[in-house]
């Protein structure tokens, strides 16, 4: 039970409640429609829907995941995934071929990203700021880059992507997996995620070990930046087109996902597996309520409450802790009262 | 302790009034730790009564006491005649005990009447009386003869001074009592003090008693009626005058420790002539390489606009240098210059003659520097990671292949420096959260053992660290000394500078104005330096007078 | 190629090169010059006794900054008209982000004193008081598509008919279905933005016409006049709906993500009537390779309409056609239903 109850299973418990919770929206589905969860090729063929579903909102929850684990916030990730389509579906674009269009898309990114990275780092923006601007002006430049106009996609290439299946699985999920393993191993082996985690953590214990914490801010907002060059692909595969309105309100799904995944708010703290199962949640619930065939403003309500559930349950854990500080009068930047220095006589 | 026990104002400067506060055999426990340890404390009205001691002597915990942040474990609280006890601050303001905390604790976005009035608004039907308040705010200002700050005007955009005025406003607005004063003088200029003493005459002349907490003896002399003097969180003496108390009596009550520190003893050799032993880690001998009487350490000049200036010092290897002044004498500052955390208006810092690039820590840690803070749990740790975590957190990388971190070899390494600290508990995949105050500090030390530093910077060192733990720090900062590294200490314990340190160097508002081997300094001495007591010249004054 | 060191310059010249063409490429990709935009314009034409030239005639313009394909043709298809008149000045304002942005670009339009005001209000309500202003001082004004609640507000009136087009998906749906013989069909519906009245309008006339011929609606879901919310609704619906006989897509851009999820699930037991004409809707019509089959109109057209009568207006004139001597106050396009049969005569209405 020890071995169950440590600090450092914490993300594991939370990870299994929300497999209880996917498997909890199954058991409600094969209640309202029996007929279909009681087929296994329907079902097998859902779970891939939802997983296609999930792809691109997972691909940049993995970015925000990075982001908000190194302190910050990317709510441009959205406005980045539109203007990334749009500028690799002009006329000019395709006309380079697949290449000239997945490189515009990455490289749209990572740039748009790295702008974000500087405000934050250099500049010294809030990044809610730095990256609300972001989100308004890559709309905007999307829009008058695309003339407001929907681009349909005519490389047969980048529209197959949808369609592909390997083994069975659709190619996007696969993209999904390989992102989120690569991810996995970036934060939890590298040095880079060790950054993270520092920079995140305290960002002043990171600077004065020595880590250039403004360097690495930059590099995370670039890296959030190419995870919405690649989402933008999936989308345009997806919908065989792009525009400067897609992508709608990624950001919070992306934000919302990593959450209820585990990841602090705070930085410092979060798991890729944890945003991964949130995005999947989100997409079951989406899809669930297409099969029960309830209207979107309420699936809206329920995905409200489940990310205020998720932070109810984060902040009791804390709660008890900063309890237990101010108890103690450790209030103040956990510094403990001048009194707890005192030499106690015999 | 009879002799402590001198009664009555001898100064007989004001008229004694009643007794409002008394405190007896007052015992403040927290765990590891007696903050307070039998504290008596008689307070009259109109009177300004100066609560001295060292850092650590419980000041803190006592003002928490009377404000009602803590409750007192033992003792009696007697309030106007009738023992207390109060639950809340809140309690403790009600019943007329007003404090103005070092840091003010005004809400900026917030008008000067709504601060004054915060929490007890005048009201009517449920409605903020706003014009009642700022009128009722102007009166309070009127009194305190600050009539010209607008009631109106954001707290904000006041300087420290009339945010101070603000706290005492509010202060009144409770009709308080007693006002408990934490290092007022601290936030303001040399000018700004002569008013804050008229204020301060101003209060007592209207029968309020004011609880006075400075570290300035030319400020206790000058405000004070009666002097109560803390040590070890027990009250070494009670209601001395405050003008005529000599200056050498009032130091010797604050100093002389109950109980010794065990400090280990100081090296043999002559610091800097170790190079040419023969049993030293690699980084000792990097650090002599080629030009033996080269410091380790050359400051020349340093300087931050408002911190600190001129400061030259020297550290060589083997050498254990401490630095003595109080918080704000630029001393923590000083020590985040020369790591390159804040850049310098001025002056150079060089490592074994190789200039440092200015504000940069990266090159620092490059050059074997390597830094305990002095903020523990906001700088340098992070608290819910595993220890090996924390102690790898600047070689992460040098154990890394191909930017792939080695989490075992990490924690091996981590496993050697927590036997050579004799960390506990051992396991180095805890969370440093859980450990206590002394190991954590274990534990940032050891971050830089790890990486070979040559130099390692202190700041206040065992602050939050029991007394156990710190013996064992003692020696542990001694013996990397005695293998060759560097240290420079900062501390406003004067005993652990004294007694850690081989030299020593005092810090008065931002500028060194002693330096000396800590082994010809006495304790008096330094105290007296660092707080500007001056102690020949108020001596000779005391003597004129006698 | 020089001889000297060759290694060192080689590379340097690639990454220089790389670097250089990386930042020329993006650029070049913003442009979307060709194939240009073909406006849906009425050109002059001899016998109609209004393309005779007139009184010059300066026509104020306003419309939202438009982040959909239809109101980017409503703008591109007033500018167009305008220019097809030698006798007309188009003044076009920028209506900005709201409603209070698009009533301070007007106020300065007023100023300029154009003889008539076309407006796509952000808001037909908030913009009622813009339109009696406007109409006190003596301008005439063309309200588009969205009407302003006082009769007052304006001169003409020329919109759409959200309701009709609902009727009109719901009849061609019906009718074919009916002519198939299917008993109880299963019909989805894939709406634009719930929040919206005039989807709303669009699911009410779809309901009202279904129910003429017995049928319900078995799943509803509402995406966001985008491609890739489209997609998205559509798979879940696809997942809920094992077998189709029809579906009702609101609208043609958003239809691209429809179609885009139909393909990848490999469905085609079905058919599809799209909404609003896009040319590409129309095109795929015509061609007849994908489940859609037919498309309800609601015309961008209308933009092109409202710039020639305000000319009229203007200038005093009424419809040739007509007897009355003034342009009539309101008109309301019929919804049309775009088949294979009739594509090619509307291809050039297409946006």
């Amino acid at each position: 039970m020890s071995w169950w109850r440590d600090e450092a299973r914490e993300p594991l418990r939370r990870n299994l409640g929300l497999v209880g919770v996917l498997l909890a929206l199954f058991a409600i589905g094969a209640f309202i429609r029996p007929e279909l969860y009681g087929d296994p090729k329907w079902v097998t063929n859902n779970v891939l829907v939802i997983m296609t579903q999930a792809a691109a909102v997972g691909v940049v929850a993995i970015g925000m995941t990075f982001v908000i684990i190194g302190g910050g916030i990317d709510l441009s990730v959205g406005a980045l995934i539109a203007l990334c389509g749009v500028w690799a579906t002009t006329y000019a674009t395709q006309s380079y071929g697949t290449v000239g269009m997945i490189f515009t898309a990455l490289a749209v990114g990572i740039g748009a990203g790295a702008v974000n990275g500087l405000l934050v780092a250099y500049g010294k923006l809030v990044p809610f700021i730095a990256t609300l601007a972001m989100l308004v002006a890559a709309r905007g430049l999307a829009a008058q880059i695309s003339g407001k106009q929907t681009q349909i996609s005519n490389d047969a290439f980048i529209n197959s992507i949808a369609t592909t299946r390997i083994l069975g699985i659709p190619m996007l999920v696969i993209m999904l997996l390989v992102v989120a393993a690569l991810g996995w191993v970036l934060l939890n082996r590298t040095t880079f995620g060790r950054r993270t985690i520092a920079v995140g953590g305290n960002p002043e214990a990171a600077r004065l070990a020595g880590i250039n914490v403004r360097g690495h801010t930059l590099a995370l907002y670039a890296l959030s930046g190419l995870c919405a060059g690649i989402a933008a692909i999936m989308l345009t595969s997806l919908a065989t087109s792009a525009q400067a309105a897609a992508a709608d309100l990624y950001e919070l799904d992306a934000i919302a996902a990593a959450i209820i995944g585990g990841t602090l708010l705070s930085g410092g703290r979060g798991t890729i597996v944890g945003s991964l199962l949130g995005v999947i949640v989100f997409s079951t619930i989406t899809n669930l309520f297409a099969i029960a065939n309830l209207p979107t403003e309420v699936q809206n309500m329920v995905k409200g409450a489940i990310i205020v559930t998720a932070v109810l349950v984060q902040q009791l854990r804390f709660d008890s802790v900063t309890k237990f500080a101010r108890r103690h009068g450790l209030t103040r930047a956990g510094a403990p009262p001048e009194a707890a220095a005192a030499t106690p006589a015999p | 302790m009879s002799e402590l026990l001198m009664d009555a104002p001898a100064s007989g400067a004001q008229e004694a009034g009643e007794v409002v506060l008394r405190l007896s055999g007052v015992v403040k426990t927290f765990p590891g730790v007696r903050a307070l340890d039998g504290v008596e404390l008689e307070v009259r009205a109109g009177e300004v009564h100066c609560l001295l001691g060292q850092n650590g002597a419980g000041k803190s915990t006592l003002i928490k006491v009377l404000a009602g942040v803590h409750r007192p474990d033992e003792g009696r609280v007697e309030w106007l005649g009738e023992q207390v006890s109060f639950g809340s601050p809140q309690a403790a303001m009600k019943a007329g005990i007003a404090t103005i905390y070092q840091e003010l604790d005004l809400v900026d976005y917030l008008s000067v009447a709504e601060n004054v009035y915060l929490g007890h608004e005048p009201r009517s039907l449920g409605f903020v009386q706003k014009g009642t308040a700022a009128r009722q705010t102007r009166e309070l200002l009127g009194r305190l003869g600050h009539g010209e700050i607008p009631a109106r005007r954001l707290v904000r955009s006041l300087p420290a001074a009339g945010k101070q005025i603000v706290s005492m406003a509010r202060a009144l607005s409770h009709e308080a009592k007693l006002i408990i004063m934490d290092e007022p003088s601290a936030v303001l200029a040399h000018d700004e003090v002569g008013n804050l003493f008229r204020i301060i005459r101003e209060l007592t002349a209207q029968g309020i008693a004011v609880v006075y907490i400075s570290h300035r003896l030319e400020e206790i002399r000058e405000i004070g009626d009666r002097v109560t003097v803390l040590k070890d969180g027990r009250t070494s003496a009670v209601n001395l005058p405050a003008r005529t108390t000599p200056t050498r009596d009032l130091v010797s009550r604050m100093t002389g420790r109950s109980i010794e520190y065990v400090f280990p003893p100081r090296a043999q050799q002559e610091p800097g002539e170790k190079e040419h032993g023969s049993s030293r880690p690699a980084a000792a001998q990097a650090a002599g390489q080629g030009t033996p009487h080269v410091p380790l350490l050359t400051v020349r000049g340093l300087g931050r606009t408002g911190e600190f200036a001129d400061v030259d010092l020297d550290v060589r290897a083997g050498e254990i240098v401490g630095i003595a002044g109080l918080v704000g004498s630029g001393r923590s500052e000083l020590l985040e210059t020369v790591f390159g955390a804040r850049t310098p208006d001025a002056g150079t810092v060089a490592v074994g003659g190789r200039p440092l690039p200015p504000g940069n820590v990266a090159a620092a840690v490059r050059a074997g520097l390597g830094m305990a803070p002095e903020e523990r749990k906001s700088q340098a740790l992070l608290l819910g990671e595993p220890i090996y975590r924390n102690m790898t957190l600047t070689t992460f990388s040098g154990f890394a292949t191909a930017g792939f971190t080695d989490a075992g070899r990490e924690q091996a390494e981590a496993m050697k420096i927590a036997d050579l600290l004799e960390l506990r508990p051992r396991d180095v995949r805890r969370a440093v959260r859980t450990l206590s105050g002394g190991n954590q500090q274990k534990v940032v030390v050891g971050r830089w053992l790890l990486g070979g530093t040559r130099l390692l910077l202190l700041d206040e060192p065992t602050r939050g660290v029991d007394v156990g733990a710190r013996a064992e720090l003692y020696q542990v900062i001694r013996g990397l000394a005695d293998q060759g590294v560097g240290v420079l200490l900062v501390s406003s314990e004067v005993p652990e500078v004294l007694g850690l340190s081989d030299r020593v160097l005092v810090m008065r508002e931002g500028r060194v104005v002693h330096t000396a081997p800590a082994e010809g300094l006495a304790e008096e001495d330094v105290l007296d330096l660092v707080m500007a007591g001056s102690l020949t010249a108020t001596d000779e004054r005391t003597e004129e007078q006698a | 190629m020089t001889k000297q060191n060759p290694d060192v310059s080689r590379r340097r010249l690639f990454l220089g090169a790389g670097a250089v063409g990386a930042g020329a490429l993006l650029a070049a990709c913003t442009s979307n010059e060709a194939p240009p935009a073909v406006a849906q314009t009425k050109g002059a034409d001899n016998t109609n006794p209004n393309a005779a030239a007139g009184k010059a005639v300066t026509i104020g313009f306003s419309a939202p900054a438009a982040d959909h394909g239809w109101i980017a043709a409503i703008t591109n298809n007033a500018k167009a008209q305008a220019a097809a008149y030698s006798d007309v000045t188009f003044k076009q304002v920028e209506a900005g982000k709201d409603a209070a942005a698009q009533r301070a670009a007007l106020d300065t339009l007023i100023a300029e004193k154009p003889d008539v005001i076309v407006l796509l209000p952000h808001d037909g309500k908030e913009l009622n008081a813009f339109g009696l202003k406007a109409m006190e001082a003596g301008i005439p004004v063309v309200n588009l598509d969205r009407a302003f609640p006082d009769a007052l507000a304006y001169r003409l009136q020329i919109k759409g008919d959200n309701y009709g087009m609902g009727v009109a998906a719901g009849h061609y749906i019906g009718k074919t279905l009916k002519a198939k013989g299917v008993a109880s069909p299963v019909i989805g519906e894939i709406a634009g933005m719930d929040e919206l009245e005039l989807t709303q309008e669009r699911s009410q006339g779809f309901a009202a016409a279904l129910k003429t011929y017995g049928f319900t609606v078995a799943n509803r879901r509402a995406a966001r006049f985008t491609a890739d919310s489209g997609q998205k609704e559509a798979a879940n619906m696809l997942q809920a709906l094992p077998k189709i006989d029809a579906i009702w897509n609101h609208d043609d851009d958003q239809g691209i993500g429809v179609l885009a999820a139909i393909t990848a699930a490999s469905r085609s037991e079905f058919f599809m009537v799209g909404g609003a004409g896009s040319k590409k809707a129309i095109e795929d019509i015509a061609a007849d390779k994908t489940v859609l089959k037919a498309t309800v109109t609601y015309s961008p057209s209308m933009a092109s309409s409202a710039i020639s009568l305000a000319r009229l207006l203007g200038q005093g004139r009424g419809m040739a056609d007509l007897v009355e001597l003034a342009v009539p106050k309101e008109i309301i396009l019929a919804s049309e239903t775009i088949t294979k049969e009739n594509a090619s005569s509307y291809l050039k209405l297409g946006f």
